[in-house]
């Protein structure tokens, strides 16, 4: 388990030290108990940093903004950003690391390990704990939470209030980092796929019954995309707004500038949206599930990002975000590759 | 008598293979069923997800990619790396619920006219009792 005062003094070494010229990490919120990302500049700062089970965002997120931030400084400060990363979100560090988005020395890796558990799923929390007023949530050192609630504390069974991912992860140790707190954590979990089956074992009928309902719903917020840490592009496909548009380009040339998908959201625009961004994030996404996790319309995103992982696990024999050296799951190909389906 | 559906497929055919194949079947005036609407791409690898899903969204209801075989493709690798992208595209459409009838890749080289006859006329067959494609198509 990681003790917090370990992690502070990792983090206030090198800060005041000026390794890293800030600190991505997490506080406690203003309202509620679901810690949120904080900024670290100065150390004295870091007495407000937090590490427990409800640390779910990715603040890997955040290295693009740093990316951007750095290409329009004329200047810019050239060295790492620390940043607090768990299992996941490591991999994700390593997914940018292998498409060369960041270099090994923009970062200074804070690891911290989930031990055995992982993070908490908040609706399953507020279900567990319907009305009750929550102010804190640890990790025990076995497979369970403490919830502390205005009547005391509890210990709750990990399973009760554990977000789906972390019952299927692997890594649950970063696979990268400068530091490491809270030792190793690799697990084998029965089932890493096992969130699919119940949908794979649905008929076509019924799946895109599901699909349909879910889909519909979306209003085309772009949350999914906004919070993913894998969407850098400058320019999205589905956006065509994003697209260079200078004050001389002529209309023509605006006109010609391809719609692939149109911004209403209907049902069949939406389908395209979200196939194009399951494929655009194959081999490259993490399952850190903060897609689903930003929807306001409780859209199960995660599914088809899982489905497409564990196809390329199947087929390609391809893990994401282990080997920063190895080529991208869709910019190399194997002879042994199947091709049964091709006529 | 209602008039039998007619299933309208958009097929990306390779310039260096199947598109010559096509051709080929062409020029020796083979008989084959004219739902298809041919777009020459220059390599089966250059055929992006999104054009396949566009395909679905502007009204097909049934798309193909073919391209040279393995080895044969005129960039080298370039079937390889569609062969991998299309795979996870068909599991992905197969997941959400488009029959998975609807979409398929074939291996046609320019020598092979009849070949490419019969995966029409057998895409054809497998789309008639389908219907039409509705679900990813983009209504009005
Ligand atoms: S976050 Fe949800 S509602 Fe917003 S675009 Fe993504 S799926 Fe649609
Ligand atoms: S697609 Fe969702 S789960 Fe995957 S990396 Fe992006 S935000 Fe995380
Ligand atoms: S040129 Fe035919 S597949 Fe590449």
């Amino acid at each position: 388990m990681v003790a917090l005062e370990d992690l502070k003094q990792e983090a206030k070494n090198v800060l005041e030290g000026g390794t890293v010229k800030y600190i991505i990490g997490y506080k406690k919120p203003a309202v509620g108990f679901m810690a949120v990302p904080a900024f670290f500049h100065k150390p004295e700062d870091l007495d407000a940093l937090v590490w427990d089970p409800t640390c779910v965002h990715n603040l890997v997120l955040f290295l693009k903004d740093e990316k951007k931030k750095k290409l329009g400084q004329k200047e810019p400060d050239e060295r790492p950003v620390g940043i607090v990363v768990k299992g996941c979100d490591s991999r994700a560090v390593n997914v940018l690391l292998q498409e060369n988005y960041i270099d090994r020395e923009n970062v200074y890796i804070l690891g911290v390990s989930c031990g055995k558990t992982g993070m908490v799923d908040l609706k399953k929390v507020r279900k567990y704990f319907k009305g009750k007023i929550i102010s804190q949530i640890d990790f025990n050192e076995n497979e369970s939470f403490t919830v502390t609630t205005t009547e005391g504390k509890v210990e709750v069974p990990a399973a009760d209030i554990f977000a789906v991912r972390c019952t299927e992860c692997i890594t649950a140790s970063p696979v990268i980092h400068d530091v490491l707190l809270g030792g190793d954590s690799v697990r084998t979990p029965e089932n890493p796929f096992g969130s699919l089956e119940e949908m794979e074992s649905k008929s076509q009928g019924q799946k895109w019954d599901f699909w349909q309902e879910q889909l519909t719903k979306c209003i085309r917020c772009y949350a999914c995309r906004s919070i993913c840490p894998m969407c850098y592009c400058d320019e999205c496909v589905v956006d065509t707004i994003n697209f260079a548009v200078y004050p001389d380009t002529p209309a023509e040339e605006k006109a010609q500038k391809i719609k692939w998908v149109e911004k209403s959201p209907t049902t069949s625009e939406n389908f395209i949206y979200h196939m194009v961004r399951a494929i655009h994030l194959a081999g490259r996404c993490v399952d850190c599930a903060e897609c689903e996790r930003a929807c306001p319309m409780d859209i199960p995103l995660r599914f088809l990002n899982k489905k497409l992982e564990k196809e390329s696990k199947k087929l390609f024999d391809y893990d994401v975000g282990y080997d920063t050296e190895i080529p991208s799951l869709i910019s190399s190909f194997r002879d042994e590759d199947p091709e049964d389906f091709i006529r | 008598m209602t008039e039998e559906f007619e299933p309208k497929i958009v097929a990306f055919l390779c310039k260096w293979c199947s598109s010559a194949g096509s051709d080929l079947a062409g020029v020796s005036r083979m008989e084959y069923p004219s739902n298809v609407i041919p777009i020459q791409v220059l390599c089966s690898g250059s055929v992006s997800p999104l054009y396949i899903l566009s395909a679905f969204n502007k009204g097909a209801d049934g798309v193909l990619v073919s391209g040279c075989h393995p080895g044969d493709c005129h960039y080298i690798k370039g079937n390889y790396y569609s062969r991998r992208r299309i795979a996870l595209l068909k599991e992905l459409l197969n997941f959400i619920g488009l029959e998975p009838e609807r979409f398929k890749m074939s291996w046609v080289s320019a020598a092979e006219g009849t070949k490419y006859t019969e995966v029409i006329k057998e895409f054809v067959d497998e789309l008639k009792p389908l219907g039409a494609q509705t679900k990813l198509r983009r209504n009005g």
